[in-house]
């Protein structure tokens, strides 16, 4: 009867192995192996918009010449889209191969096993050249989910042409406070009558402002298990702080600051030239100079030497990543490896998806930059940071939509900074604890 | 040959011929059929199983029992959102019914050029669901829309209307209530059936118009108002573009135009719970069954059939 059961469970062990290895024989070439020389088609998709459309395309059709038995299908979206239909594809197995990933959706992919180990196919992936920092960034437990391609930094941007015109001087950067913010803010209100504004209110369109204000008090949004720590009395202060430049009129009213902070790049206070100063990544410089058409100047944030710790940090601008349904995952990463590492392919690419987290990449582009990339390059490069924060935890990918909720419940009076916080804290905790 | 000659000889006529003419039909509805199976009947069956499950989009669905539809009741922002759909259905639905009506009345007495006045009074109802509206809305309603500008004009500082929660749904009922052009259409439709010997014989008896329009019209009316009614009850609770487009895919500012639909799709897409989202489409359904029940059982003391 014993060996009766062992017989079985032998058998079945057996079976399942020879199931799985048959399986894996069957799901096309495998990560570490050669590249095919038949004829194969990757899906490639990215959000964007059509400047970064039209140099991502030419840069396939280079990679296609070097390999002409592999034919890279571009699809491209704007950002909402993109993320309801990755959605849908992973879900109906259709994913594209190659995807523009986010630092916010990151693990939601990865630990759903939706990504690929890009350690797998090592052979056809070269990331020598990567700041292993930066690297570190697109890593879960080890795993390379995502290749970093750009980073970008937390920044405040002046409108230096409004200042000179309201004769207040550009303050000085290396150590000014959140509250020198406000004040000078003020005078840009007083002068500005009511048509100009001093701040751009933050918390609106992403997390990163109060993370910030995290580590200048030496504390995180998440721990390293993903779990939320951030003290109830820091999220206080970050919506007290909102709302005081709201009520002195420091900001614009707040129907009309959300209006402008939620209707994109184009539309904002920055972009109309009704506000002096704005929280922006650096790398939004020359959109954004184009769009107002004045001149804007990256400062450093304010409260990095008053507190314990810098809060400034590299933050991927967005990663490459690989399927893990991909039936040919060795050619999609000799594709990713193309895009990270082609110099000729980085000179058409240039900063147009943050400055290139490939240090040799990003001084082999260095001589064709234009003025405004050249000042996001070199924030990046003189500005002191610290440790990047953990990515954002698995099932927290609605993190900013969260925070945009609170701010709104706080500037529009439906709850006091306090209660926002200890709603906010145990909101974003549930949706962690809710992907488990 | 009248129409009533036809049906008989439908009815009469050699079995063969209809035989063939069967299966004919089956061919062409075919498609339809297999579209009914497959692209509706199909999902929306899966989608009850899925809403007794944890499903990701990714890993394969887990079975949970009723945890999904016992949510349904603990859920503070679904609760909002009911709020929030029910404000909408039960403030505009009467009041597009009423603008309906009376755009029709207006209408119904032989205007010249009526035919242009009634595509003109139906066009918004073919644009008013769509993205481009929504996006118009924006422009409207925003800090430096169209009103604003015509309330600067009295010297009356307006406010961006759709980013401020007090009245971000209020506009949505106001576009919701401007595409009464297809109850209308029906209303005219009805107004014509009704004999002018009525009003004739009221006119000569010294009725007012308004007795008139209470005595007769109003009474004959009644199964075309309780239809226009029930439909428009159905299509508002499963209204989602508007509030889409307007807020963002948001729902905001402060969840205040997050409508039961629009949340339905965010559990789905957004937080990867298809599982609840599915529960939600299913309560949904029973509410709207609510609804509908309620409204046929209250037709039976207002509703007048002239049979």
């Amino acid at each position: 009867m014993v060996t009766g059961v062992r017989r079985r469970t032998a058998l079945t062990v057996l079976f399942s192995l020879t199931a799985s290895l048959l399986a894996a024989c069957g799901s096309g070439s495998d990560a570490g192996g050669d590249l095919t020389t038949e004829k194969v088609t990757l899906r490639f998709s990215w959000w964007g918009a059509d400047d970064r459309h039209k140099r991502t395309q030419q840069v396939i059709e280079m990679f296609q010449k070097k390999h002409p038995n592999i034919t890279i299908k571009g699809e491209f979206k704007e950002w909402n889209g993109y993320w309801d239909s990755l959605a849908t594809t992973m879900a109906a197995n259709d994913a594209p191969d190659i995807m523009q990933m986010d630092e916010l959706y990151i693990a939601s992919y990865a630990e759903r096993g939706a990504l690929l180990d890009l350690n797998e196919a090592k052979k056809h992936l070269d990331t020598a050249n990567f700041d292993q920092k930066a690297l570190a960034t697109g890593a879960i437990d080890g795993k390379q989910y995502g290749l970093p391609v750009g980073l970008g930094m937390y920044s405040i941007m002046v409108n230096t042409d409004l200042l000179a015109k309201y004769n207040i001087p550009v303050p000085d950067d290396t150590k000014w406070s959140w509250d020198d913010l406000k004040k000078i803010g003020d005078q840009v209100s007083k002068a500005g009558g009511g048509q100009v504004f001093g701040v751009q209110s933050p918390g609106i369109n992403d997390a990163a402002g109060l993370s910030i204000r995290a580590r200048q008090q030496g504390k995180a949004m998440f721990d390293a298990q993903g779990k939320v720590v951030l003290p109830p009395e820091i999220a206080t202060q970050y919506w007290q702080y909102i709302l005081d430049l709201s009520k002195t009129g420091v900001a614009a009213p707040p129907s009309v600051t959300i209006e402008k902070a939620s209707a994109g790049l184009n539309q904002s206070a920055t972009a109309t030239n009704t506000a002096a100063f704005g929280l922006w990544w650096n790398t939004q410089l020359t959109a954004l100079t184009a769009a107002s058409g004045a001149k804007l100047k990256l400062l450093r944030l304010p409260g990095e030497t008053q507190g314990s710790a810098r809060g400034a940090y590299y933050k991927p601008s967005m990663f490459w990543s690989v399927s893990a349904r991909s039936k040919h995952p060795a050619e999609a990463a000799a594709f990713v490896s193309f895009l990270a590492n082609d110099e000729e392919a980085a000179k058409i690419l240039l900063t147009e998806r943050g400055v290139p987290a490939n240090l040799k990449i990003r001084e082999a582009i260095a001589g064709q930059l234009k003025e405004t990339d050249k000042a996001a390059k070199e924030y990046l490069d003189t500005v002191p940071v610290s440790d990047p924060p953990r990515i954002t935890p698995n099932g927290a990918s609605t993190l900013d939509t969260i925070l945009k909720r609170h701010t709104e419940d706080v500037l529009f009076g439906r709850t006091t900074p306090d209660a926002a916080a200890a709603s906010f804290i145990k909101e974003v905790q549930s949706e962690v604890d809710a992907a488990k | 040959m009248s129409a009533l000659d036809e049906l008989r000889q439908l009815r009469h006529g050699g079995a063969q011929v209809r035989k063939r003419d069967n299966k004919a039909a089956f061919w062409f509805l075919a498609p339809w059929f297999a579209g009914l199976l497959f692209i509706t009947v199909g999902p929306v069956l899966a989608s009850f199983g899925l809403g007794f499950t944890k499903y990701n989009l990714i890993q394969p669905p887990k079975f949970i029992g009723f945890d999904n539809f016992a949510r349904i009741f603990s859920d503070e922002r679904l609760h909002n959102a009911l709020g929030v759909t029910f404000t909408y259905v039960l403030v505009s639905v009467p009041l597009q019914l009423a603008c309906a009506l009376g755009v029709a009345l207006l209408l119904d007495r032989g205007l010249r050029g009526l035919a242009f006045y009634r595509s003109a009074f139906y066009l918004p109802s073919l644009l008013g669901s769509s993205v481009a509206i929504a996006v118009l809305w924006t422009q409207v309603f925003g800090a430096e829309g169209l009103l604003n500008r015509v309330l600067g004009f009295f010297g009356i500082e307006g406010k961006g209307w759709i980013s401020d929660p007090d009245t971000a749904l209020s506009t949505l009922i106001v576009l919701n209530v401007w595409t009464f052009g297809s109850p209308m259409i029906i209303f005219l439709a009805g107004l014509r059936q009704i004999p002018a010997v009525y009003y004739e014989a009221a006119a000569i008896d010294g009725a007012s118009k308004w007795s008139q329009f209470w005595r007769i019209t109003l009474p004959l009316l009644s199964p075309i108002l309780f239809f226009n009614l029930v439909l428009q009850i159905i299509h508002a609770f499963q209204s989602f573009t508007q509030a889409f487009v307007v807020s963002g895919g948001t729902g905001g500012p402060s969840d205040s135009t997050m409508f039961y639909t629009l949340y339905l799709y965010q559990q789905g897409f957004s937080r990867f719970d298809m599982g609840y989202a599915s529960a939600l489409a299913w309560f949904l359904l029973l509410i709207i069954a609510a609804f509908t029940a309620i409204n046929f059982w209250a037709a039976k003391y207002w509703v007048f059939y002239d049979d």
